[in-house]
């Protein structure tokens, strides 16, 4: 008996203390679903709730994932509330979606809602645009839609483009240079033979342009070499470790047909939220060349340029540190 | 709908039960048992799992004593992939089931599965007019088939424990999945325990 009165009054005193006021947490740990024509798609907002910054992912691909890359941007949220949103289809995404829908048109759509939805649960927050890749197509093209750019306090471009013809002429001339400095006479010979003019550019071939960009050392980074990123991504991520290889044909029209006519340059100019440039200045995938055009087309803006000298692709994968300074300067 | 479509359907479903029922009765008579497991999906996303047995067929070699079982399963798992989704899959399985004279199991299942699974988060529906609306245990359905291999011990044959402990390996095929399927995977570790004699 005595010993069932000492568990009872052990247990009422822990039960107290539980139900004592907490402090708000500072720091946010919050998952939204958009669910929008067939798609659920996850946005995992983590990270400093106080700094009344948010730092939408826009992941690239298309059908790449966001929260995959936490791995390597978590340092971010210390400094802000890091937004990880998985796009149609790709990462974490599920549903029942058209094929149909994977078109340039529907990710701008889903693109609003995920800003009006972070604003509505963020108020008085300032959302920032970190884009990689695919996702900087998004980026422009949300920018030059009527007046987005209201909701919007910056923009980080890391290695992505404004247009089609200026990327596959710039990847062109990485790769040739390449080859040349490689002494790759296989390479050098093909590619010479198949110059990329920029009148034919949108028709041209570009993956046999992109297959030797790659095999010339264009971007020899791989995730899947650092066996703790897989082991964190498959069995202790919010990921769904193989949705990552059930999609590649669904972006057939995109690669075939709608990411040849993408072209947004014109429409730079009317940009006036800050850009910060983070370019890994090996890369073959979305070369320096495309940064530096992307820069003469900023006019009416500030335009801050960082630099990633040791990075191809993923400079936050490969020079994890500075990049994160880079996105914490440019936001504060 | 005619009378004679009316009554066509009538006549079909009372035979299902029929058949249903009778199918329930005969395996009744049989030996049953319990599976209750862990139950992970892609190993580390938790959760339980439980299946009743029915023996469908049963032989026992002369030979060397192994017991070889068909087995029907009606099984229900749980399990949470932190901060993606709540999953329920309802499986009936059919299971071929080997235990050799020393009590070491083998077997192999099949199941049609249903999957039901909930989002692990908040969910806003964009409605018609372009307003985000909540939406309360959002989610969705997906049909699951499932392939299982796995193995374990039966204890009651040389520890006298009526309890067998077993460990299999479902590979799964949710579709549809935004454009096609996924391709799941899951661990089962757990007893199987016996729950009425032959």
């Amino acid at each position: 008996m005595k010993t069932i009165c000492k568990f009872l009054s052990i247990a009422c005193l822990l039960a107290l203390l539980a139900c004592s006021e907490q402090d708000a947490q500072p720091v946010e740990n919050t998952t939204l679903y958009l669910r929008n024509k067939g798609a659920d798609m996850p946005i995992w907002v983590r990270g400093n709730t106080q700094s009344k910054k948010i730092v939408l992912y826009l992941h690239g691909g298309p059908g790449d994932c966001s929260m995959c890359y936490r791995y390597y941007l978590k340092g971010i949220e210390s400094e802000a509330m890091v937004a990880y949103w998985d796009q149609r289809v790709a990462g974490a995404s599920s549903g029942k979606v058209k094929e149909s829908t994977l078109r340039y048109a529907q990710f701008n759509e889903d693109m609003q809602y995920v800003v009006k939805l972070l604003r509505q649960r963020y108020p008085n927050t300032q959302v920032y645009l970190l884009a990689h890749s695919f996702g900087v197509e998004l980026a422009w093209q949300f920018l030059t839609t009527g007046n987005n750019q209201q909701l919007i306090a910056g923009l980080m471009v890391v290695n992505g483009i404004y247009s089609f013809s200026n990327w596959i002429i710039n990847v062109h001339d990485w790769a040739l240079r390449e080859a040349r400095r490689q002494g790759n006479a296989e390479a050098e010979s093909y590619l010479s033979a198949h110059p990329v003019p920029p009148e034919n550019a949108a028709t041209s071939d570009w993956e046999a342009v992109y297959r030797w960009m790659y095999k010339l050392g264009g971007n020899p980074v791989s995730l899947y070499d650092d066996g703790k990123y897989i082991i964190n991504y498959a069995f202790n991520s919010p990921n769904t470790a193989l949705a990552q290889f059930t999609h590649g044909k669904a972006y057939s029209y995109y690669g075939n047909v709608e990411s040849r006519l993408f072209e947004k340059g014109a429409l730079l100019q009317n940009v006036t939220i800050p850009v910060g440039l983070f370019w890994g200045v090996k890369d073959g995938v979305v070369p320096l060349g495309v940064g530096q055009a992307t820069k003469q087309l900023l006019t009416r803006t500030r335009v801050t340029e960082v630099l990633f000298n040791e990075s191809w692709h993923e400079p936050f994968v490969t020079e994890t540190d500075k990049f994160r300074q880079a996105v914490v300067n440019f936001i504060r | 709908v005619t009378p004679f479509n009316v009554f066509k359907t009538l006549l079909m479903k009372t035979l299902l039960i029929i058949f249903g029922l009778l199918l329930l009765s005969l395996l009744s008579l049989r030996a049953q048992s319990l599976r209750v497991s862990y139950y992970g999906e892609t190993i580390t996303h938790y959760g339980l799992k439980a299946a009743y047995e029915w023996p469908v067929w049963s032989y026992t070699k002369q030979r060397n004593q192994a017991q070889k079982k068909l087995l029907f399963a009606p099984g229900l798992a749980v399990y949470r992939h932190p901060h993606n989704h709540i999953g329920l899959v309802f499986s009936p399985e059919l299971t071929y089931r080997r235990t050799s004279r020393r009590g070491g199991i083998f077997e192999a299942g099949i199941a049609p599965a249903y999957f039901r699974y909930f989002l692990e988060g908040t969910t806003f529906e964009v409605n018609d007019s372009g307003e985000l609306t909540r939406v309360p245990l959002a989610g969705g359905n997906a049909f699951l088939p499932t392939v299982s291999i796995g193995f374990g011990k039966d204890l009651s044959i040389r520890r006298q424990l009526p309890l067998s402990w077993y460990t299999r390996l479902n590979l799964m095929q949710q579709r549809p999945y935004n454009t096609s399927a996924l391709i799941r995977f899951s661990l089962e570790a757990g007893v199987n325990i016996p729950l009425k004699k032959p």
